[in-house]
């Protein structure tokens, strides 16, 4: 999810490629992302083949947001 | 990877942010301008520019033709611009299109109305040579935008994946 945050949208190659995961593995955190309504997916084409557009929801922005202040107030209450 | 209550140790956060931010770095470092995207729309804008001022200058005569020809002309070097940058990144920044294309930045759109306003002077002067070189420029708008929306550090560089070379331009 943060990754998705460097840009509105994404192809899902673009995503495979940055991440280093095997298509099974994105397709199934895409689908479980959206299923939650964090991401969205849709389709399109891209250099003529069919391709898959993935970006975040504004509940999914949120939702990351929360996370990542939870994990820094968790490295926080070390130092 | 977590610890036994469900939540992760700090230093299991700690590498999971770093890792994230890493790849989100990944990405925005990937995104390029595809080349001679800025002489494209500079040359478009340019083109609109100059048929703005000779369409006002005659708007009477057949020369107001000019006036929708030249926003017709960039609209298509616009679109296929726009499309050149998503099939080369396979991604899409939001505001791009209106900020580099559409000149929304107050820098853009400060100095297209400038050139407007120097051509169309011309034009009424007719001092024709003027005209066509009364442009904003369209270099550093376009590579700045894309810095900006790419991600915090903003650098860019040619990206090479898969053995496949992916043709652009540092937008630094």
């Amino acid at each position: 999810m943060t990754t998705l945050t460097a840009v509105s949208e994404a192809e899902f190659a673009t995503l495979r490629d940055t991440l280093q995961v095997s298509d099974s593995v994105l397709s199934k955190h895409v689908a479980a992302l959206v299923a939650v309504g964090y991401a969205n997916s849709r389709k399109g084409i891209r250099a003529g083949r069919r391709t898959t557009w993935i970006s975040l929801t504004a509940a999914g922005r949120t939702a990351l947001s929360t996370h990542v202040a939870a994990l820094r107030e968790l490295i926080a209450g070390v130092e | 990877m977590e610890s036994s209550d469900g939540w992760p140790t700090p230093d299991e956060a700690a590498v999971a942010l770093a890792e994230a931010e890493a790849s989100r770095t990944k990405l925005a470092r990937g995104v390029v301008l595809p080349s001679f995207f800025d002489a494209a729309i500079g040359a478009a804008i340019t083109v609109q520019i100059a048929t703005t001022a000779l369409g006002l200058a005659d708007i009477g005569g057949w020369a107001r033709w000019l006036l929708p020809a030249g926003v017709v002309v960039f609209v298509l070097v616009a679109v296929i611009e726009l499309a050149r940058f998503r099939r080369l990144n396979g991604a899409w920044l939001g505001g791009f299109a209106s900020r580099v294309v559409g000149g929304t930045a107050t820098a853009a759109a400060a100095s297209y109305v400038l050139s407007l306003g120097a051509a169309v002077w011309a034009a009424f002067a007719q001092a024709w040579w003027l005209v066509g070189s009364a442009r904003p420029p369209a270099a550093w708008p376009a590579r700045g935008a894309v810095a900006a929306g790419s991600g915090p550090t903003g650098r860019r560089r040619r990206h090479t994946a898969g053995g496949n070379r992916r043709r652009g331009w540092p937008c630094w």
